[in-house]
């Protein structure tokens, strides 16, 4: 230090000439200086594009969804009543201004004394798919890609092995004499798999039974979908699809069941809860033309769901893997009946009129 | 060098480039009258009307003239449009009143209105019935919460044709459209083909097994 001042006195050469010293011009670059900002900057581009591949899918969410106040909520279980009415006006906001929807949000809580189950009539449905696609016009589920909730497996008779249900059976008519259905949605299972391995309690059980999920707080993982032993669980890959949102969006919506999803988090059946809280029937079974679905109160004795499981041989699908579903199947009759035979000559060709009964049903 | 590039990264974020386009299928509309919740058929009055030339009528009006006669449903020349196709139950006059046709009639002779045509069936249906009776038998719409609604079950002939009582054979609406999930099993095999032997996780591998 103290000779550099020195020798600049001493030589009176200027500061930047002093300046120049030290730093090589272009012919006099080493090689070791090349190779050192070659490397360094191939790197350093490398480096950033990788971390920009890496963080490509960032740039196909919605910045609108990345507002401080969705960043800062609080979890579900943490909401005062006055934060859930602003995080309510707040989505109310977001669903008017993202589909022309006036919805009409709610936070219906469970019920004192009131646990859920489901029953279905294995030997009644004859697998039209109607609750399907009424659950997805009730639920607000994305229409593009389609998201459905409940899978119907057709199933060879006398066999429940559903690995050889087929799920994607097209027929021009249904019940098919060799088969019977089975509709399969989430179970509400009372040891929920999905719930252990959430990673962030995003989705829990809640006291009537129904397993919810938290659409705000839900990081997208799948742990659960990956979890779950029923294929109950869905994911949104991208932002909800509407052709007609005005027209398909079903404005009666709650917080933990069909309000509008965002992209990146799971959803499944929560039995309607929007319904089912208010006392009416989930949508799957309102529309069920055979009558094959039951749905009421497990802790009242005196309700449908309750007189099933005392009187009818119920099952429930993967008992062994300790779930415990609130969802039960049942069979009351072999279905689909082969057709009888009817008129008088049919039955007493196949051995099947009464002995001493005419045609007409008359003792001979 | 990272100053910059960090930066240009900040911008590519914020102005946002759409390099991924997701593949989705077109969604297809729902025919909304499929998906209507209303009873399969309308009740009938009591006594039941018939609507003839325009004008409503009850049974009696033409049967006070013409009176009903034990006939066979097949040889009969009027109620063409009638298929009885109820089991060994084969005969008018096993739930049709021959005195007043405005009634139905129960086996052991008694008359019965229309409006309790469930009672009609339970003399033979009886297992039916007893389940009927605590809901697990047929369609309870509305509120399954009787305090917060009113749950509202259907009777027989509001599911059932009385003539020709089993559900008929229907369309089934469309499946879930491909793409899909390995768990899911293979769309190629939807038409009528056996399927007793799809295991969707080997079908995929295409190897026989």
């Amino acid at each position: 230090m103290s000779t550099d001042s020195d020798q600049s006195k001493e030589s009176g050469r200027s500061a930047s000439e002093k300046a120049r010293v030290p730093v090589p011009t272009d012919s006099q670059v080493s090689r070791r200086g090349f190779l050192q900002l070659v490397s360094g900057s191939v790197g350093a581009v490398g480096g950033l594009g990788a971390l920009a591949a890496a963080l490509s899918p960032l740039t196909e969410l919605d910045r609108s969804e990345f507002t401080a106040e969705h960043f800062f909520q609080k979890h579900y279980k943490e909401l005062n009543p006055d934060e859930m009415n602003l995080v309510l006006d707040r989505i109310r906001k977001e669903v008017e201004s993202l589909y022309g929807v006036t919805a009409s949000l709610a936070d219906l809580k469970a019920g004192d004394g009131v646990g859920f189950a489901y029953a279905l009539n294995l030997g009644r449905c004859i697998g039209c798919r109607k609750c399907v696609h009424a659950c997805v016009k009730e639920n607000n589920q994305s229409r593009s890609p389609e998201i459905q909730y409940i899978r119907v497996l057709e199933m060879p008779r006398g066999s429940v092995d559903i690995e050889r249900g087929n799920h994607h059976y097209v027929r021009p008519r249904v019940p098919d004499e060799n088969h019977y259905y089975m509709p399969i949605q989430c179970h509400q299972c009372s040891n929920p798999p999905c719930v252990k391995v959430c990673p962030i309690e995003a989705t829990w059980q809640d006291e009537d039974g129904v397993t919810v999920i938290d659409y705000n707080w839900c990081i997208g993982c799948r742990y659960c979908e990956a979890a779950c032993p029923y294929w109950a669980r869905r994911f949104n890959f991208t932002r909800p699809g509407y052709t007609d949102p005005k027209s398909e969006i079903n404005p009666e919506m709650n917080y933990l069941s069909n309000r509008p999803r965002t992209q990146g988090v799971m959803e499944k059946c929560h039995f309607c809860l929007h319904r089912t809280r208010a006392g009416k029937m989930p949508a799957c079974l309102e529309v069920c033309p055979v009558g094959a679905r039951k749905f009421g109160n497990l802790l009242d004795p005196d309700s449908e769901v309750s007189q099933i499981l005392h009187n009818k041989h119920v099952f429930v699908l993967k008992q062994e893997v300790g779930t415990m579903p609130r969802f039960f199947y049942y069979f009351d009759q072999e279905y689909p009946r082969k057709k009888e035979a009817t008129s008088g000559e049919q039955r007493r060709a196949s051995g099947d009129l009464l002995q001493g009964e005419t045609e007409r049903g008359e003792p001979a | 060098m990272t100053g910059p590039g960090l930066l240009l990264l900040g911008c590519w974020f914020l102005w946002g480039m759409d390099l991924t386009d997701m593949p989705t299928t077109k969604a297809s509309t729902v025919p909304i009258q499929l998906l209507s919740t209303a009873p399969r058929r309308a009740v009938l009055s009591d006594p039941a009307m018939i609507t003839l030339d325009g004008f409503e009528r009850t049974c009696m009006d033409c049967h006070r003239l013409f009176p009903a006669r034990d006939m066979a449903p097949e040889e009969l020349l009027k109620h063409g449009h009638i298929v009885l196709d109820h089991g060994i139950n084969n005969l008018c006059r096993n739930c049709h009143y021959t005195e007043d046709r405005n009634l139905l009639v129960l086996h052991d002779g008694r008359p019965i209105g229309y409006d309790d045509v469930v009672v009609l069936c339970a003399k033979c249906h009886g297992p039916t019935f007893r389940d009927w009776e605590r809901g697990m038998h047929g369609r309870t719409n509305g509120y399954w919460d009787a305090a917060q609604g009113e749950p509202r079950r259907l009777g027989c002939t509001e599911c059932h044709d009385p003539h020709n009582p089993r559900v008929p054979a229907m369309d089934p609406m469309r499946p879930l459209p491909p793409p899909n999930t390995i768990r899911m099993g293979d769309h190629g095999r939807a038409e009528h083909e056996e399927v007793e032997e799809i295991d969707p996780l080997r079908r995929v591998l295409n190897d026989g097994h």
